[in-house]
């Protein structure tokens, strides 16, 4: 092989495992837990009766209440849930915990609420399943 | 005016959060305990707690109904054991009345 050649294919190979060191963790759908898989998070001001998001939005006002909607798919005897609600300035907002043992497509609803209303600015709500990222969503209140 | 006399502008204060009221609910249920641990077994028509170290009726509500201000269901429910709804023990087994 020529010199220019080799060096190319090298150049090829070290830009792929370049690119792959740098690409992104899986987005939501992907984690986690042996079983259970989160599928979906939903944001929104209102539920309906299955606990699915009633108006899907990422724009809230500040005396809303804001619900996120994790459907998770899979069965297990025991899965743990997490909602971390963070400002823009990197300030937890609340953090709830919900433990579940599904048994195939399930919903799983957490909510906040705050009686003086919420800040005006970005969030974001950040869902884990037994302790791995599962999904996020950014939101705004204005 | 110079730009030296620009006075800097007063810190902004840090949003409050601490009153902030969260809850959660599935449609999934809630993992049994193996005999011989404590924490809750719950069924649609409720269940039993066993009080560990730390709980309070307010967290006890937050974990099973997803909302720390439904305490006084529980304490409703087990006035005959619990004389002050601040005090609870570990060891106690507390009935929890369905969501």
């Amino acid at each position: 092989m020529p010199v220019r050649t080799r060096a190319l294919a090298v150049f090829v190979i070290v830009m792929n495992l370049a690119l792959a060191a740098c690409s992104k963790p899986a987005p939501a759908g992907g984690a986690t837990a042996p079983g259970v898989r989160v599928t979906e998070v939903d944001l929104g001001r209102s539920l309906n009766a299955d606990k699915t998001i009633g108006d899907n939005t990422d724009s809230f006002r500040p005396a809303d209440t804001i619900y996120a909607s994790v459907v998770t798919e899979g069965s297990a005897s025991n899965a743990t849930l997490k909602a971390r609600w963070t400002y823009q300035d990197g300030q937890t907002v609340d953090e709830s915990v919900r433990t579940i043992a599904p048994a195939g497509k399930a919903t799983t609803e957490f909510h906040i609420s705050k009686p003086d209303g919420f800040p005006t600015g970005k969030y974001k709500v950040e869902v884990s399943l037994d302790g791995a990222t599962a999904g996020t969503k950014d939101f705004e209140v204005k | 005016m110079g730009i030296f006399d620009r006075k800097d502008d007063p810190p902004k204060a840090k949003p409050d959060f601490s009153n902030v009221q969260s809850g959660s609910s599935s449609t999934a249920s809630a993992p049994t305990v193996p005999t011989g641990t404590t924490g809750t077994t719950t069924t649609s028509s409720g269940g039993t707690y066993v009080v560990v170290k730390g709980d309070s009726l307010s967290k006890i509500a937050k974990r099973e109904y997803g909302d720390a201000a439904k305490w006084r269901r529980i304490y409703e429910a087990n006035k005959d054991i619990i004389k002050d709804p601040d005090l609870i023990y570990p060891g106690q087994t507390l009935k929890i009345p369905g969501a």
